[in-house]
């Protein structure tokens, strides 16, 4: 019982993953910084937004559903951080390894999504309104691509574990190689999950101003702030460990310190992309989903099922 | 200074009364006053057939005995025609010129917020540029009008 | 799906000033649009029949924070008219100058609020730190970076040492190099092209009929600009184009602005090096004759419009100003109507537009302060926490209105 409190409030639980979100976010916004000839933050910026964030008035909206209102963005930040249990960090096991943890993980990457929505519509305001509108609209649009983008890998390695996945890869190095349409289908469906330029589209804020946080304020809107980053190294972690499993040592440390780098690759990636293009409008980013990301993601579980059809023959 | 003159005289050839009228103080600039029972006349035949398509802006003025609005319009060549017309102080009324110019709305509301002039022809709108809580009946660009006065009318404890 | 209204102002992330825009929606798409405007009235026109000419020269660059060159220019382009003054050549050349410094500004200004409406960060950041090099240039020449202070009545009031010459100069290549690249971006970027192009489009005729200026009819293929048609200050001696473009659209407003951007660098090479010796202004007597002008002048955001009438002593009978956004603004319901929501931002700051500049008049500060009835601070809260309890919004039992209670 002991045990297993350590393992969900401090390592590698709430704790633990708090830490490394402030400290990716720290990366993702000095790298944007630097991509745009800006200085950029202090390391401890983020810290320091969080804790003023905390500290400043909360308030609930009249009109708004006061009790989801405020438990919504703790199921968020519950859900992923419940997410990120199941994915190898130091080595090519995570810490509670099970059969077809990989449809747990997304299922519980889904529900950050599903909260921005109800965290929207109890709030009672036209532009979060719109904004959770956009959420969903967003969300299937990207979800799908993501699933089988995922699906492929997985249907390759012959398991639903992502700690299967991960060792079955790192044994096989080689046929990581085929994955590459799916690796480009996940990044850019993260970056629609995490509500990232160029599919910020719900919370645009020259058009619907906070979109679904419009109401939202004080410790509630610094947990949704928290939840995101969360996500932002729960996604990314992910990515690594389905499509990136190399090199991975024996020794727990350099483990880690692997994890560290393939994570930073990911968030580089998303930062990049990030920096260099516009915000999309809704009807182009559905487009873009469906025409280019679905097909994508289609053809990688076909490369999958081909090679697996030569391995086994 | 030709152009100009010949755009006058086209105008004489058309409107008799205006014969001789006109003045033309600088390159490119011609100023006409028009009687109100011609105006629209006028207007519309500067706009159609002398090609003075756009309407820079409507000048209203509180001249001492009647209120006075210019017409700058120009053409492609930057001519700009200044229509000169002027309506009693009592019930001011000008016709609009919207069936001409469709971009006329904002400078034809802003006479009547300023000047208090009834634009005849203008669609129902908020009023422009002043606020919605403004008092009836105070028309800023009035000579008689002073500031003070709107300062007791509705004071800032929302009473007087 | 239903209809709903949004109201889009008078304080958005999106305006940089406050005006309001209620927008009927079906669904993500634009049913109708009002606009209301009249937030930024400062009286000016009405104050101004009670200063006399000079002071009047920097009330009305106050107009605007960015185009203040271009008011105060043309207000004493309309002065000097009336009495008759003979400006000498090289006044003209460095109003000219920095008139083409201040568009360079402002549009650069402008293509970095491009990128934030349409979310795209980096073009922001980047085009607002080039601004920087013609903001110093401009501190430079005229000893501030907004509100230059340069026009008076019969010339200009510093001249522009070799010195000084030689630094634009520099800077202007600088620019150059880096427009050229900008162009480079808004041009070939996909998610930029799929922002802009199609969208808000203004035709050829509608233009024309809704009586847009500026940049906004220039995109619509329209080849009307103040500095060609009725040249001012040394336009008419100077050798340039006037950009225009087809495709009537936000992209095509974006090719014309940096295509004017292009134009004026080489304005500006040319002004300084054919600009004429010489003194840089005239001594005119404080009183001005009476009599009327008007003048035109191809701001940044297109033709500013200044009228004044003299009745002999020596303040106007009357001032009239007529911003360029207020000319565009029966354009933009016409342009935001039937697009898409996240559109709007994008189509309204397509025209540049400039709300100080467009509502100038009315004293409402001497409304807001009372005349002799001068508000102290907590007066003020006073007012606004029951102004607001009168419009359902009870501040009355928060800490902010307990406080003083």
């Amino acid at each position: 019982m002991g045990l297993a409190l350590f393992y969900i409030l401090i390592f590698p639980g709430f704790l633990f993953l708090g830490f490394l979100s402030l400290a990716f976010e720290f990366i993702d916004r000095k790298l944007y910084a630097r991509l745009q000839n800006r200085v950029g933050p202090p390391w401890y910026q983020p810290l320091a937004d969080l804790i003023k964030l905390a500290a400043k008035e909360t308030v609930v909206p009249r009109e708004a559903e006061s009790r989801l209102f405020r438990a919504i963005p703790s199921f968020a930040m519950a859900a992923t951080a419940a997410a990120f249990l199941y994915i190898p960090i130091w080595g090519k096991t995570s810490l509670f390894p099970f059969d077809s943890d990989l449809i747990v993980i997304l299922y519980f990457l889904t529900i950050p999504t599903l909260t921005f929505f109800l965290a929207g519509w109890f709030s009672s305001s036209l532009y979060a309104e719109i904004g959770c509108i956009r959420a969903m609209t967003q969300f299937f649009a990207y979800e799908v691509p993501l699933y089988m983008s995922l699906l492929g890998p997985a249907m390759l390695a012959g398991t639903w574990s992502v700690s299967g996945i991960t060792e079955f890869y790192s044994s096989n190095p080689a046929l990581a190689l085929c994955n590459l349409p799916g690796l480009i289908v996940a990044v850019f469906a993260t970056q629609g999950k995490l509500e990232r330029v160029p599919f910020d589209i719900p919370d645009a804020e020259t058009e619907i101003v906070g979109g679904t946080f419009t109401e939202y304020s004080g410790r509630f809107l610094a947990l949704f702030r928290m939840t995101i980053d969360a996500e932002l190294v729960v996604a990314s972690a992910l990515i690594a460990a389905v499509f990136l499993p190399f090199f991975i040592p024996a020794s727990p440390v350099f483990g880690f310190i692997l994890f560290l780098i393939k994570v930073f690759i990911v968030v580089f990636l998303l930062a990049l992309m990030r920096t260099a293009l516009a915000r999309l409008r809704i009807d182009q980013m559905v487009g873009f989903c469906w025409r280019i990301l679905a097909p994508l993601s289609l053809l990688q579980v076909l490369i999958d099922l081909l090679v697996r059809g030569v391995l086994v023959s | 200074m030709e152009k100009e003159a010949s755009i006058l005289q086209e105008i004489a050839k058309r409107f008799i009364s205006l014969e001789g009228a006109g003045l033309i103080p600088a390159e490119r600039r011609i100023y006409l006053e028009v009687p109100q029972e011609i105006f629209m006349d006028v207007i519309k035949f500067a706009a159609k057939e002398l090609g003075f398509k756009h309407l820079c802006t409507i000048t209203g003025m509180d001249s001492a005995s009647c209120f006075e609005f210019i017409y700058h319009i120009s053409n492609d060549d930057g001519i700009v025609l200044n229509l000169e017309l002027k309506a009693q102080k009592e019930n001011p009324v000008i016709s609009s010129v919207l069936p001409v110019y469709n971009g006329a709305v904002f400078y034809e509301r802003e006479l009547e917020g300023m000047l208090g002039v009834k634009v005849s022809g203008l669609p129902e709108g908020r009023q422009y540029p002043l606020p919605d809580n403004w008092p009836a009946g105070q028309f800023p660009l009035r000579k008689d009008w002073k500031p003070d006065k709107t300062a007791k009318e509705e004071g800032p404890d929302g009473k007087n | 799906m239903g209809k709903i209204e949004i109201p889009l102002g008078p304080q958005h992330p999106a305006l940089e000033e406050p005006e309001s825009f209620n927008l009927l929606l079906q669904g993500e798409r634009v049913a109708a649009a009002t606009v209301a405007l009249g937030y930024n009235h400062r009286g000016m026109e009405k104050a101004c029949e009670s200063r006399t000419y000079i002071q009047n020269i920097y009330l009305l660059e106050r107009i605007c924070g960015i185009c203040s060159h271009s008011h105060s220019t043309c207000y004493v382009q309309t002065v000097e008219q009336i009495a008759g003054v003979r400006v000498p050549e090289r006044a003209l050349y460095i109003r000219t100058l920095i008139g083409e410094l201040e568009r360079i500004h402002s549009h650069l200004l402008w293509l970095g609020i491009a990128g934030h409406e349409i979310g795209f960060m980096t073009l922001f950041m980047c085009s607002w730190k080039d601004r920087e090099v013609v903001m110093d240039i401009l501190e430079m020449l005229t000893g501030n970076r907004v509100n230059y202070g340069m026009n008076t009545i019969g010339g200009v009031r510093r001249d522009i040492t070799p010195e000084q010459a030689e630094e634009v100069l520099k800077a202007l290549d600088v620019l150059e190099e880096r427009t050229k690249y900008y162009t480079k971006v808004a041009t070939e970027e996909v998610t930029i092209i799929s922002r802009l192009s199609g969208v808000g489009k203004l035709s050829n005729e509608d233009g024309l009929r809704l009586g847009a200026v500026g940049p906004v009819l220039r995109a619509s293929g329209v080849a009307r600009d103040v500095r060609k048609d009725d040249p001012y200050a040394a336009y008419a001696n100077l050798d340039f184009k006037v950009a225009t473009d087809e495709h009537a659209d936000v992209f095509g407003r974006t090719v014309v602005r940096v295509l004017e951007l292009m134009e004026s660098y080489k304005i500006c090479r040319q002004v300084l090096k054919e600009m004429p010796d010489g003194s840089i202004s005239v001594k005119v007597p404080g009183k001005v004759p009476a009599g009327e002008a008007m003048s035109r002048y191809e701001a940044p955001r297109g033709e500013d419009l200044h009228y004044v009438k003299a009745n002999g002593t020596d303040m106007p009978e009357r001032v009239k100003v007529r911003a360029p956004t207020l000319a565009n603004l029966a354009a933009i319901t016409h342009m935001i109507e039937g697009g898409y929501l996240a559109d709007v931002p994008i189509v309204i700051a397509a025209i540049d537009p400039c709300f100080s500049c467009t509502d100038r008049m009315v004293k409402v500060t001497d409304l807001k302060t009372g005349g002799e009835k001068k508000f102290d601070w907590d007066g003020l809260r006073r007012y606004s926490i029951d102004f607001y309890a009168k419009r359902g919004v009870d501040f009355r039992n928060t800490s902010i209105g307990k406080e003083e209670r």
